[in-house]
């Protein structure tokens, strides 16, 4: 494949994945299954960062910030075939130092995702998919004066997995889940190792910026443990995320680790077309 | 039970196999920190080839000539100022070494050179009623009628509205004296701004480059520079810019752009230089180091680094200077007046 036509390639993919998921959520509206269950979650908490830009700076800076996830869960169908679908998103706002040089960071994700289910036994579930991912972000350093600011953008395909698994709780049960995604092919924006934004996008010196993906130069990982606690008549969610996300690219090296402890609500939504709540169908 | 433990077992191997993407990092000690500042310079800097065809720059001696101070017993006051001398070796007024301690800076392009600027003096032409926009003192010289200007700074940006404004102020005046003495420069998009009012044309002015590696010579094609028209009122009246040493960075850019204009003369001194666009970076005890990392070359491309020369050299003069006459500001008068000498006789 020459090479400046794999970006066109990875594009091609990424629309035709996007096409099918689209098409699989209208497919569902007209499907005979009466009911969908949608089970949404949002949720708030505290990140401890660890970022490395060698754009900016050579060394690590650590802190804190704040994450808002947003999740849905649920049951499609394309024609006959049924899979769960997820949509997924984050976004984390942090500050980051290294003595006194601060960094601030805004980064944020929206993750589209197709699991073909594997019911092992009647408490465990495991699922394996493809997923679409576009995230993208700066990290700001006040102090720096030409390389103030490093943009981050990334469309990728990405395999993730999942498991599920129901914890048996009192007369209820707790839902423990474990989720990973690692992007396996995409398209990267990165300035060039000494590029300023000035030739970038003043110059429209587009050059090297956009980058093929793969995990060798952008080994970056996922990983979701969170738990669905059931108190009452509402449903707590806990979840622990480490987000890796590590760039090789241009001669510029780049971490983003967030480790994320976040706590919300589970909402579980039965979307009702006729009265028939026996079909009801849980995602979980 | 032996599946379960099987899926949790790949999932560790996962975790356990994710390689990590670090940087090569110093320790925070006065070698390491030295260290990191050789390097990152050694890495990022761009006129290394530069240095060493103007002065015999050679960054490995360098190690070798303050390396083994710093093995010694050292205080970080100590470290602070042999760090600063060691980037005073690059010549290079865009690189400085900031700490609680305050700036290391190399001053040598502007003070080893005359002034050829008084405020003082400069008072006797802008008078007491002089005008200002956008940082732009300015005021008409009688009873020639020629506008005379003044901007020390690119700090702040120029807006359309407010350039037109200004020209159209002056439109009485049959030529424009732009003096940009000891400005220090700033951003660089405000002297595009300030230059595209005088031109009609696009003009290509220069190049510019970047590091694309951590070699000394790891540069990118030359992406050519070029100077387009701004928006609003377009001055294509004689108009000479005056220059001294302490004319740097984006004012040296001006002055490069300038100079392409067929109705524009540079006059006064060679320009201070700093022609490399600065980035910055980090040492592992916090304290931030500045460099030139993009090298902007003229339209023949030259590196322009080390100065501009003027179209017309012109010092002060002791007599003028004691006089409070400025003779920059005088020459050009003079050289606007020819023009218009000229072009009667051609009439």
């Amino acid at each position: 494949m020459k090479k400046n036509s794999l970006p066109k390639f990875i594009l091609l993919v990424i629309a035709i994945v996007v096409a099918v998921a689209s098409q699989a959520q209208s497919l569902h509206a007209d499907s005979i299954n009466p009911y969908r269950v949608v089970v949404r979650s949002s949720q708030h908490g505290i990140s401890l960062l660890n970022n490395l830009d060698t754009y900016l700076s050579g060394y690590n800076h650590t802190g804190t910030g704040y994450t808002f996830t947003h999740e849905t869960l649920r049951k499609a169908h394309f024609g006959s075939y049924d899979f769960k679908y997820q949509t997924l998103l984050h976004a984390t706002l942090g500050y980051t130092n290294l003595h006194d040089n601060n960094q601030y960071s805004l980064m944020a994700g929206r993750r589209w995702s197709g699991y073909h289910p594997f019911r092992v036994n009647d408490r465990l579930e495991l699922l394996a998919g493809a997923q679409v991912l576009l995230s993208g972000g700066a990290l700001y350093v006040p102090t720096n004066g030409n390389n103030l600011v490093s943009l981050k953008m990334h469309l990728a395909v990405a395999g993730t997995a999942m498991a599920i698994y129901h914890l048996p709780l009192a007369r209820n049960h707790c839902t423990l889940r474990y989720q990973i995604d690692i992007p396996l092919a995409g398209l990267l924006f990165s300035p060039e190792f000494g590029q300023s934004y000035y030739e970038i996008f003043g110059l429209e010196d587009y050059g090297g910026t956009l980058c093929f993906s793969h995990p060798v130069n952008t080994p970056s990982w996922r990983h979701t443990l969170s738990a669905d606690i059931p108190i009452g008549n509402s449903t707590i969610r806990v979840s622990y995320v480490a987000d890796l996300y590590q760039t090789k690219v241009n001669n510029l090296r780049t971490h983003l680790y967030n480790h994320s402890f976040s706590v919300g609500f589970v909402r579980t939504i039965y979307k009702v077309k006729h009265n028939d709540p026996l079909n009801a169908y849980n995602p979980f | 039970m032996k599946k379960i433990t099987a899926y949790i077992t790949t999932i560790f191997l996962t975790f356990c196999f994710a390689a990590c993407v670090e940087e090569d990092e110093f320790n925070n000690s006065p070698t390491g920190n030295f260290d990191a500042l050789w390097s990152i310079i050694d890495q990022r800097y761009c006129f290394f080839e530069h240095g060493r065809q103007q002065f015999g720059l050679d960054w490995n001696e360098v190690y070798h000539k303050y390396r083994p101070m710093t093995e010694q017993e050292i205080s970080e006051r100590e470290l602070f100022d042999l760090m600063g001398d060691m980037l005073r070796e690059l010549r290079d007024g865009h690189v400085n070494l900031t700490s609680e301690y305050g700036t290391t800076f190399y001053w040598d392009w502007k003070l080893n050179y005359p002034i050829n600027f008084s405020d003082s003096i400069q008072r006797n032409y802008l008078g007491h009623d002089f005008g200002m926009n956008s940082g732009i003192k300015y005021s008409t010289l009688m009873p020639d009628s020629i506008a005379y200007t003044y901007l020390g700074s690119f700090e702040s940006g120029f807006s359309n509205g407010n350039l037109t404004a200004l020209l159209m102020g002056l439109k009485h005046c049959k030529g424009l004296i732009i003096d940009i003495r000891n400005n220090g420069g700033g951003q660089l998009t405000a002297a595009e701004d300030l230059a595209s009012h005088f031109t009609k044309e696009k003009i290509h002015c220069g190049y510019i480059q970047h590091k694309t590696g951590t070699g000394h010579n790891d540069f990118s094609s030359p992406e050519p520079l070029y100077l387009e028209p701004g928006q609003g009122a377009i001055w294509l009246r004689p108009i000479v810019v005056l220059t001294n040493r302490g004319v740097f960075s984006s004012a040296n850019y001006f002055v490069m752009l300038m100079r392409e204009l067929p109705h524009v003369t540079i006059l006064g001194d060679k320009t201070g230089g700093g022609a490399g666009l600065p980035f910055n970076s980090t040492l592992p005890n916090g304290w931030g180091v500045r460099f030139s990392a993009c090298p902007i070359l003229d339209k023949n491309g030259v590196i322009t680094e080390f100065g501009i020369e003027p179209d017309t050299l012109v010092h002060i003069t002791s007599d003028d200077w004691n006089n409070g006459r400025d003779t920059m500001i005088e020459s050009a008068r003079g050289i606007i007046k020819s023009f218009y000498d000229k072009k009667s006789e051609e009439n």
